[in-house]
């Protein structure tokens, strides 16, 4: 049989770590998880600042944006890989327009502008709960 | 000029003919049916920075550093003599000896001797450098300018949705969210072009719809304050959100009413430049902390500690709000 409580957040609250460049979006996606029961543990607006906040945060999940001002999220995928903590892009480009997109190729992208249910159900699914 | 015009006078008066293809700006070559140079003009000399001596009766691939030595090319020229083919913009991009990085475009016509039937291959050489740079750049720029949209596309969104509908009347909701969308707009505004946005024009830009009739708003003239490009929108925001809670609830909401927008700067330790952004109602109706946080204090908390990198007091004064906002410049 399948023990739930040994996966993050079961059956509820997930802790989110947000990397976004642009505030209001990151303010808006962290409203949105909350308004439906989680946690935005930290948000980041540049690949430096994340892997900052990645030597102490464990997010059980994370939602990056691909393009941070002309820099590529990649260095925080890979390490985000390393940690083994999922994550869930939201890019209005695709992975493959970008050199070196293997980082992030088989996570899901949710697109943007974002649609709250579909980010919800990204974040479920990318932790196992989908 | 075109080929069949150039043939013509090749045909006609061998002089007058030399004239023209001195005068060509875009390199000459003529190659016989084994692809070796025959005569090249002055353009060609000029262009691969060369001479006679190095270029005339040496197999086509052998020039320069080999650098027109391409399998595809050759083979491409080959089949311009037997069948009457033609080349055309041909892209070579390589490193030429004395002259560096070029986009060549090579087109070759086959010509025939009008008088021994001589068949020989007329190969002209453009310099695409330049244009391919300005496409190049074109491209990068069309790319920033997408993704430009796009975010504002996502901001927007993200306003939309973000902005309270609960217990507001459609038109209410429409003000409230016009009014951050053109604060944004004004925000952007202020840094568009690769301006620097600075104190007091920002506060000014932003405030500016709601100095409507009397209302009182004195932003202050001093100290000029550049700010980074970054940190002018999320200021812009921050300003924005301040001005419609006074025109609500605060200050602005009453004729008597007035705020005031200031600053000073300090150095911390770190040497670090920080502004110290206050504003400041007075002669409002009384002053009480809001019961649940808004979208608006959310926005000015949010925005001055993760965008501006500082932080945002708000203090809830009977007399009227003061908001400090402080944040490295």
């Amino acid at each position: 049989m399948h023990d739930e409580t040994n996966k993050p957040g079961a059956g509820g609250s997930l802790s989110v770590f947000v990397v976004e460049d642009e505030f209001l979006i990151a303010m808006d996606v962290e409203m949105m998880l909350e308004q439906n029961g989680h946690a935005v543990i930290a948000t980041a607006p540049s690949v430096e600042n994340a892997l900052r906040l990645l030597e102490e945060a464990r997010p059980d999940v994370a939602l990056l944006d691909m393009n941070l001002r002309g820099e590529l999220v990649f260095p925080v995928a890979e390490r985000l890989r390393s940690l083994n903590i999922p994550f869930v892009l939201a890019s209005a480009y695709g992975t493959v327009d970008f050199e070196g997109g293997e980082a992030v190729a088989d996570a899901e992208n949710i697109g943007k502008p974002i649609n709250e249910r579909r980010l919800l159900d990204a974040l479920r699914r990318a932790v196992g709960q989908g | 000029m075109d080929l069949d015009e150039l043939y013509r006078l090749l045909r006609g008066s061998h002089v007058r003919a030399q004239g023209v293809v001195d005068t060509i700006r875009d390199p000459l070559l003529v190659l016989g049916p084994d692809l070796t140079v025959i005569s090249a003009n002055p353009a060609f000399y000029r262009t691969f920075k060369t001479d006679r001596e190095a270029t005339i009766d040496m197999p086509f691939d052998k020039l320069g550093e080999g650098q027109w030595n391409i399998d595809e090319l050759r083979l491409l020229l080959e089949q311009v003599i037997p069948r009457s083919a033609s080349v055309f913009d041909y892209e070579v991009t390589a490193e030429f000896p004395h002259v560096g990085l070029r986009t060549m475009l090579v087109s070759a016509q086959r010509l025939a001797h009008p008088d021994n039937g001589q068949r020989v291959l007329l190969v002209t050489i453009a310099d695409a450098t330049e244009r391919r740079r300005v496409e190049v750049e074109k491209d990068i720029l069309i790319g920033e300018l997408d993704h430009r949209i796009k975010n504002l596309l996502s901001v927007t969104h993200a306003l939309a949705r973000q902005t309270d509908v609960a217990g507001r009347s459609a038109d209410e909701y429409r003000d409230t969210f016009l009014g951050r969308f053109e604060a944004l707009g004004r925000s952007m505004e202020a840094t568009a072009n690769g301006r620097t946005a600075e104190l007091p024009a920002l506060a000014r830009a932003v405030v500016e719809p709601y100095m409507e009739g009397d209302r009182d708003i004195s932003v202050a003239d001093e100290a000029k304050v550049d700010l980074a490009s970054n940190k002018a929108t999320p200021l812009g925001m921050i300003l924005h959100e301040l001005a419609t809670n006074a025109t609500k609830f605060g200050a602005l909401s009453v004729p008597a009413g007035r705020v005031k927008i200031h600053w000073k700067l300090s150095t911390d330790e770190d040497d670090v430049s920080w502004v110290h952004l206050n504003w400041v109602e007075t002669d409002g109706p009384e002053t009480v902390s809001p019961e649940a946080t808004g979208f608006g204090t959310r926005l000015i908390r949010f925005t001055a500690e993760r965008e501006l990198g500082g932080r945002a007091e708000l203090s809830y004064r009977r007399e009227g709000l003061i908001a400090t906002v402080s944040f490295p410049r």
